[in-house]
């Protein structure tokens, strides 16, 4: 009841003497004695480690004691819990040294999230339609088992796979050591957006197949082929850190920052200098740079080495990238070309890095190698201020992308003839949306319902675990023993390790526990000292020099948050791979420049990612900086297109490409190609919480199937569209502008 | 008594908007939903403004954090008719939630657009309100609510420092706003003005400040540092 | 920081949370599947408007004197949040029987106390004090404390009474006078935020 209410029923009744007569003392609940002592009122401060993206920032976690609505032994009640109240970034944490971004900031609601699914389920309607009856641990786990002894006992143990996301920690040995001992295929990584095309140059150029760590701080010129290095890529936090020094760290230096990009990033609108380069061409400019440096006797070939001589024509000085055909290629002026090289050689430390759309072509692996080559060049590689590599002791890599993929997987199933038994007979699933993620081309949501079983171990329902026979829901971050290990963002080797920071709020397990425990009833021959989780991840850490203070690795880490390795010398590359220099291909495209005029480049959302946090209401109603658009899906056009268009801002348009079509209100956006259209990745989730389901469209679902050749990586910056006007307003909303309380009048 | 200012350094801002996340995990801030939201009812106690100038591809776009600016000569505070809106003795622009009644005067009096209305009474999707922090208020509808620089920070920063101390100083950098602790690439310092050392005061005296919309004699508490400009030579 | 903040975080940081398969399971509250600040009935509203508010009931006659002049306990012994922060606490049963194991076992009202430990329940303890959530108090004994301002001043003589009356009307005044007294700041947000 509000104040309004309040007064008018006040004076309709009249009668606070009839104050006594509604009185009835409000029903009691029991209240539990709690098992968790925590001072009143105050906040203790745990550790954790951030898990909505790879990237693995320490978090400080402020904990307090408050009162929780409960059920005990079949008894309703109240007791006190210590519930996780704020994220911050942990301070002395080498990747983000105290820093937290705002979607680190809201990875707390995915604990305390209305929808979060709260025991085991098993599947009751059809597949993907979400109907779902809860069942005990018990009862589900014996099913599993029986599902996974049934094809040992078959003889078929390759009929079991495991789809998981890129892990940085010990889970990803618990999954790979039960496949191997079960005699299964490796786990399938999902990592539809992610960086193999780059890990796999970086390997060729340097021999780490890994992602860059860049000095920013210490650097005097960074220039980005459109990489949204203060965004959403690799290690955005330590990336930011290093930014904010690289600009008003150092007194009397301010370093400059070049964006090349064609859709202008969150990133790119802080560059000093904005670049609009072609998709797909970026490489090419970077060889124009190398050949301006090189023309002009700043540096010679040789200064490139091995990064160099991947690249045709590079001991003859790069010929072919005279900054006229540059400008030829690329759109960018040839005088542009000239300066920037020029500035690169001469600003030294200076960082060249690549990602996001140049990588997602059909030459992306080029692309990545020319960069390379530029920073090689540079002498940038390996030193303070430029571009180095984190190093990963033994046994502390995590589980990457590496063999058979999503789409490989799903084209093995479908091609099975109707009526014979698909490859795929039991499918686990470990915080891997697929069904969502892929372009329709690859089938995954037909592949899986073909799939014989599918458990989930899914905090939520989404378009993949509502596949799932049975669900075994996973703890939160917050709630589980966590681990991580970076692969980028610091100078020096680090292992992160948190005890759980909270007690489960819901019937949860770990899904490592849910392994070993599934392991221990298949009677595999997993190591015996394997009990829990916490043994698995204990054992690797006592293995590290303890630091100074300590007797244990396993100790520091916890007290700490974080374990920082001894200052290691640069690591030398283990091998390098035997591959012929490359030559320019030109980037192609899905759909003719005819039928299709535009560029469609989608690009991965400042709040959702690549929508796996779409269901957060704190990131839905996160004003979008660039559009400052909420709770909504948009397609960016340049206002001249629109104008040829005639459309106008929130008209509804439709994107049409050769594989799908999609509606989204128009959004009139600067900073955009008049030749390219753009559209954040997220929303448009069909099954995916409250928050989420029914709301914007995927830009996934007009994507062409696309590959880099080479790696296999998804080229999904490829697709070409064309854009209709349509009748009507799209749902369009945006915090920026004056208060409307008529939205619906004005327009 | 001190006096308390922030400075924004525009020129290491990435517009990542962690700090508009870090508030509502602070503060209590509701989400409003897409339809109140359209209404222009969403409440984000600072938010990242961001301007666009030029046309492609010579186009820029540049972020500016805005927040309450704790002005010296407020214009909320006089048009309050409960005092509700009040500036307090260490240089607040204080909003009472128990003396609002709900007229709306400050928002509209406010030349920096960052009072928030409650139209409603909040709501929170159990078991969302677990997250609730203890320390801060949970507004109720009726009632206009507004950055506090994170008051319960600053209350609780000083019975830690009197417990430690007779004087009770706050040292320079022990609190933080949680936007300012938060603040990716450390663009916003937090602090006492009136200690010349603090770093919140030597960033106010840089020659990059300036106060938004200066020339409406609000006297804000808040320093904004422009942009610097790349010099191959070195400076910036 | 302080020394105590310091050594909380050390506590929280050693302790942590050991896994153990709770048996508690979260469940959706009795008075709905939303949180607002709104009144939950009608009867509230005008119960809050006016300031109304029942008499505490409490399951055991709890003699403070007793407990004071018998067993020579501190206000804090048992209220040991009031010198830490801001919440002094009505104590767990846990507390209760640190002594109740041995003292007193053969008394009805002991008896009694051991049953609810011995059931896992805290004794319905209803609180003495408190603000309505719409007045926006927010208060910290710790400051207080180390002022060292007696538990009486606020809270009447309790180590005289048997159970706790509220001896004291906490009104605005009641605050303001003392902190105009003794100099303390009187600025609005040093308690309403």
């Amino acid at each position: 009841m509000d104040r309004r209410q309040f007064v008018k029923a006040t004076a309709i009744s009249g009668a606070s003497a009839s104050l006594a007569a509604c009185g009835n003392p409000e029903e009691q609940l029991v209240r539990f004695i709690s098992d968790e002592p925590l001072p009143p009122g105050l906040a203790v401060t745990r550790r954790s480690v951030c898990p909505l993206c790879p990237a693995g920032c320490g978090v400080e976690v402020r904990v307090m004691e408050g009162d929780v609505e409960v059920v005990r032994d079949g008894v309703r009640g109240i007791v006190k819990k210590g519930l996780a109240k704020k994220l911050e970034g942990l301070p002395g944490h080498p990747v983000n040294r105290g820093r937290l971004c705002a979607r680190g900031q809201a990875a707390i609601q995915v604990t305390y999230h209305p929808d979060r699914v709260r025991q085991p389920l098993r599947r009751t309607g059809d597949r993907g339609s979400g109907a779902f009856a809860p069942v005990s641990w018990d009862e589900a786990l014996a099913e599993l088992a029986a599902r996974l002894e049934a094809l040992l006992q078959d003889g078929d143990p390759r009929g079991l796979r495991f789809l998981t996301r890129p892990l940085r920690s010990r889970r990803g040995v618990v999954i790979s050591e039960f496949l191997e001992r079960f005699g299964a295929p490796a786990p399938v990584v999902v990592d539809l957006f992610g960086d193999a095309v780059l890990r796999q140059a970086n390997l060729e150029s340097f021999g780490f197949h890994q992602l860059p760590t860049l000095d920013i701080a210490q650097s005097r010129y960074v220039v980005s082929f459109g990489a949204d290095i203060l965004g959403t890529w690799n290690s955005p936090v330590a990336q930011s850190v290093g930014y904010g020094e690289l600009r008003q760290g150092r007194p009397g230096i301010r370093g400059k920052f070049v964006q090349v990009e064609f859709r202008m990033s969150q990133t790119g609108a802080n560059s000093d200098q904005w670049v609009a380069a072609r998709p797909g061409t970026e490489g090419f400019l970077a060889l124009g740079m190398a050949r301006a440096i090189l023309a002009s006797g700043r540096r010679s070939p040789s200064d490139g080495g091995r990064a160099g001589e991947l690249i045709e024509g590079w001991s003859d000085g790069l010929q072919a990238y005279a900054a006229e055909a540059v400008e030829q290629v690329t759109g960018v002026p040839a005088a542009t070309v000239e300066q920037l090289g020029r500035e690169f050689a001469d600003n030294g430390p200076a960082i060249a890095v690549i990602a996001g759309v140049p990588l997602a072509q059909t030459n992306g692996l080029f692309n990545a190698l020319a960069v390379n080559a530029l920073n090689a060049l540079a002498g940038s590689v390996g030193v303070p201020g430029g571009v180095r590599f984190t190093p990963v002791l033994e046994g502390l890599r995590g589980l990457d992308a590496a063999g058979e993929t999503i789409e490989t997987l799903a084209r093995s199933i479908l091609e099975t003839p109707a009526g014979g038994a698909p490859p795929v007979d039991v499918l686990l699933v470990h915080d891997a949306n697929p069904v969502f993620g892929a372009p329709p081309a690859w089938g995954v949501g037909e592949a899986l319902a073909r799939v014989g079983f599918i458990a989930s171990f899914g905090s939520f329902q989404d378009e993949t675990s509502a596949m799932a026979d049975l669900i075994l829901p996973d703890h939160s971050f917050l709630e589980a023993l966590v681990d991580h290990v970076p692969e980028a963002g610091t100078a020096r080797a680090a292992a992160s390790a948190a005890r759980p920071a909270m007690r489960p709020l819901h019937d949860t397990r770990d899904m490592a526990d849910v392994m070993l425990d599934v392991g221990r009833r298949l009677a595999l021959d997993l190591p015996t000292e394997w009990e829990t989780y916490e043994d698995v991840a204990r054992e690797r850490f006592e293995a590290l020099p303890p630091p100074e203070g300590f007797d244990s690795a396993w100790i520091a880490a916890q007290a700490n948050g974080v374990w920082i390795g001894p200052e290691a010398p640069v690591p030398e590359p283990a091998s390098f791979p035997d591959v012929r220099p490359r030559a320019y291909a030109a980037p192609e495209f899905d759909g003719g420049a005819d039928a299709y005029p535009f560029h469609f480049l989608p690009y991965v959302s400042q709040a959702f990612l690549d929508g796996s946090l779409a269901h957060l209401p704190w990131l839905q109603e996160l004003p979008d900086v660039v559009t400052t658009a909420m709770w909504s899906s948009w397609v960016e056009l340049n206002p001249r297109t629109a104008a040829e268009l005639g459309v106008e801002a929130g008209d509804l348009v439709e994107v049409r490409s050769a594989h799908g079509a999609l509606q989204a209100p128009a959004l009139i956006f600067p900073g955009i190609a008049p030749d390219a259209v753009a559209m954040p990745m997220g929303q448009g989730h069909e099954n995916f919480t409250r928050y989420a389901t029914g709301r914007g469209a995927n830009p996934v679902r007009v994507l062409a199937p696309t590959v880099e050749p080479e790696t296999g990586g998804w080229a999904w910056a490829a697709t070409r569209v064309t854009i209709a006007r349509l009748e009507g307003a799209g749902d369009l909303v945006r915090f920026g502008g004056a208060l409307r309380e008529h939205p619906d009048l004005e327009r | 008594m001190p006096r308390w200012g922030m400075a924004v350094d525009l020129d290491r801002c990435t517009g990542c908007e962690a700090c508009v996340t870090a508030c509502h995990a602070e503060n209590n801030i509701p989400t409003v939903g897409p339809e109140e939201a359209a209404r222009g009812r969403a409440m984000h106690w600072i938010r990242v403004e961001r301007y666009w100038e030029g046309e492609f591809p010579d186009v820029r776009l540049t972020f500016r954090p805005v927040f309450c600016q704790q002005c010296d000569n407020a214009p909320c505070e006089p048009v309050c008719p409960t005092y509700a809106s009040y500036h307090t003795d260490e240089g607040l622009n204080a909003q009472v939630y128990n003396r609002c009644i709900g007229t709306r005067y400050c928002a509209n009096a406010c030349s920096y657009n960052v009072r928030f209305f409650n139209f409603h009474n909040p709501e929170w999707d159990r078991p969302l309100d677990l997250q609730l922090n203890p320390d801060v208020s949970v507004r109720e509808v009726g009632v206009m609510e507004k950055c506090t620089f994170c008051i319960q920070r600053i209350n609780a920063a000083r019975i830690d420092a009197r417990a430690e101390t007779e004087e009770g100083r706050i040292e320079d950098g022990t609190l933080q706003p949680a936007c300012a602790q938060s603040c990716t690439a450390n663009a916003l310092v937090f602090g006492d003005l009136d200690d010349a050392d603090s770093r919140v005061s030597r960033l106010s005296r840089s020659p990059r400040g300036s106060k938004l919309l200066e020339e409406l004699g609000a006297e804000p508490s808040v320093t904004y540092l422009q942009k610097g400009d790349w010099d191959e030579s070195g400076g910036g | 920081m302080g020394g105590l903040a310091a050594s909380v975080v050390l506590i929280g940081v050693l302790a942590g949370v050991r896994l153990i398969s709770a048996q508690d399971r979260l469940v959706e509250p009795q008075s709905g599947s939303v949180f607002s600040p709104a009144h939950a009935t009608f009867r509230d509203a005008l119960a809050h408007f006016l300031g109304w508010r029942r008499e505490p009931v409490q399951p055991i006659p709890f003699p403070h004197r007793t407990h004071f002049e018998e067993a020579f306990l501190e206000c804090t012994y048992c209220h040991d949040g009031a010198a830490r922060g801001p919440v002094a606490r009505i104590p767990s049963v846990v507390v209760c029987m640190d002594c109740h194991f041995d003292v007193a076992t053969d008394r009805e009202p002991i008896q009694l106390l051991t049953s609810f430990y011995e059931s896992g329940q805290e004794p319905p303890w209803e609180r003495v004090y408190g603000w309505l959530p719409e007045a926006h108090v927010r208060f910290n004994h710790a400051p207080h404390v180390r002022r060292e301002i007696e538990c009486t001043v606020c809270h009447g003589d309790v180590t005289q009474m048997i159970v706790a009356e509220p001896a004291v009307d906490h009104t605005m005044s009641f605050c303001v006078g003392c902190h105009e007294q003794s100099q303390a700041s009187i600025d609005c947000v040093t308690c309403h935020y």
